[in-house]
């Protein structure tokens, strides 16, 4: 006969938070920032090609940390539930709300019901127009979700990072201000994050359909000078 | 719908199509209805900068349906997409060609190649056409970015894809429009000349094809000219095409409706 061992759901869940909080400790931080025009998503990130921050609709981004594999994932599921959604309706009415609940969802399942919880925690980011408004939701590993008014942080060193970028104004600046602040949050006093570590983009009304665009190296050194 | 998860031995991957028939968001074709008229005329030029495409503006069943129709679509900024056959089908065929390119490059974070676009449509055609009578037959033509030209592929009824080095024509007046084509083509054409030909072919076909649409003067309604070159697809202004179509006209007035043995 086997035995069970008796283990408190309390400790239960406080164990799978524990395990989902190493693993994305163990990776680096995103800052998505309002910023007057638009909104900006900034990580620390040394590989050119493998993306935290990317296009899920016209005028929504995704970023995420922790695991690559598991955030990705949930990326690519993000993309075809918009795509599909505005393929079966019209494209207004894909919006960002909607999908940052399934993520949600997702991710308290996983919490919950999973083999392991997931070690991702993500971040859906909607550039408003005249019948919705800007948005930054914030999905953590067991599926809290939050709306964050001005700007969120995501990754191990959040509360920290937080603290770093709340200093700055309180109202909404242009561009330039915002990704200094960013870059200063994520750097810290003491240290400067080289320019080709950092991955920035932004979702921005240019009179385009599609919002979303990558700033290369340059464009990030020109904002940042 | 829910979130779309996938384990990764049956992931769709970046293939729009493949992901909306997997999950039913394409619907079932069946062999049971009647079939359509193959109406239209598209136009497809190569010149030195790029390709002119030239399609007319009326939808035709028994009688005339609609006289201000849009044939050619940007599937992308470098991609131009027309249809012929089956508006429903056509216009199914072109939100999901442009759908699928943005969705490949949004999954994948790399633009699909021209060539690959022109594979891509393939499968679809055969299946919408091999199992449903309600037929489209679509135009593809767009710059390349990297070899740097103008391309254009045309299709046959079960998904057959053939890049042109010349010219293309589609729809019901195909025979009108070619044989303009085929006299006024060369391949040292530039731009004005690409749109002046492809203009002079689809009067032709609207002359003789009681389904294909010429201008329109008495609505001011001209069939719609677009080029794809460097600077991606860019439809030519009304009153510019009114002009062109302006001239055309008063030259067949002033030789009393006859071609007079050239192209002018």
């Amino acid at each position: 006969m086997s035995s069970y061992f008796y283990v408190a759901p309390e400790q239960l869940i406080r164990d799978r938070a524990e395990f989902a909080q190493k693993g994305i400790a163990r990776g680096r931080s995103i800052v998505g920032a309002i910023f007057d025009n638009g909104v900006v998503l900034v990580a620390e990130n040394p590989s050119a090609s493998l993306f935290k921050i990317s296009e899920i609709y016209d005028r929504i981004a995704f970023a995420g940390v922790g695991k690559y594999n598991e955030f990705d994932r949930l990326r690519e599921a993000g993309i075809r539930w918009a795509d599909s959604t505005g393929f079966t309706y019209s494209r207004g009415d894909v919006d960002v709300r909607a999908l940052a609940n399934y993520y949600a969802q997702h991710l308290g399942d996983m919490f919950t019901e999973g083999q392991k919880p997931l070690e991702v925690e993500i971040l859906v980011a909607q550039l408003g127009n005249t019948t919705r408004p800007t948005k930054l939701y914030r999905v953590a590993y067991e599926g809290t979700i939050s709306d964050e008014p001005r700007f969120a942080v995501l990754g191990g060193d959040a509360e920290t990072i937080k603290a770093r970028f709340a200093a700055s104004e309180d109202t909404l600046e242009s561009l330039t201000l915002t990704l200094k602040n960013a870059v200063g949050a994520l750097a810290g006093p003491d240290r400067i994050i080289e320019v080709g570590d950092l991955e920035v983009g932004i979702l921005e009304d240019r009179g385009n359909r599609r919002t979303f665009s990558r700033l290369n190296d340059d464009q990030v050194s020109e904002l940042l000078r | 719908m829910g979130l779309p998860l996938f384990s990764a031995s049956d992931d769709p991957g970046p293939s729009f199509f493949h992901f909306a028939q997997s999950t039913g968001l394409t619907p079932p074709v069946s062999n049971a209805s009647a079939t359509s008229a193959h109406a239209t005329t598209i136009i497809a030029v190569r010149y030195d900068g790029g390709v002119v495409m030239v399609g007319d503006r009326q939808a035709t069943g028994n009688y005339i349906a609609s006289r201000d129709v849009r044939k050619i679509e940007a599937a992308d900024r470098f991609t131009a997409i027309a249809i012929s056959g089956t508006a429903a089908r056509g216009i199914e065929f072109i939100r999901m060609a442009q759908l699928s390119f943005e969705h490949y490059e949004k999954m994948t974070d790399t633009a699909l190649s021209l060539e690959g676009k022109a594979n891509y449509l393939s499968p679809i055609i055969q299946r919408n056409n091999l199992s449903s009578p309600l037929l489209v037959l679509p135009l593809l033509a767009g710059w390349d970015t990297t070899l740097q030209v103008g391309r254009i592929f045309e299709y046959d009824g079960a998904g057959g894809c053939y890049e042109r080095f010349d010219f293309s024509t589609i729809g019901s007046g195909t025979p009108f429009a070619e044989g303009t084509l085929r006299l006024g083509f060369n391949a040292d054409l530039d731009r004005d000349a690409a749109i002046e030909l492809g203009a002079l072919a689809i009067y032709e076909a609207g002359d003789n094809d009681p389904s294909t649409g010429g201008p329109d003067f008495v609505r001011n309604l001209f069939p719609m000219i677009v080029t794809i070159s460097r600077e991606g697809f860019q439809e030519l202004e009304h009153e510019d095409v009114a002009q062109r179509f302006r001239v055309i006209n008063e030259r067949r007035t002033q030789s009393g409706g006859v071609a007079g043995g050239s192209l002018r």
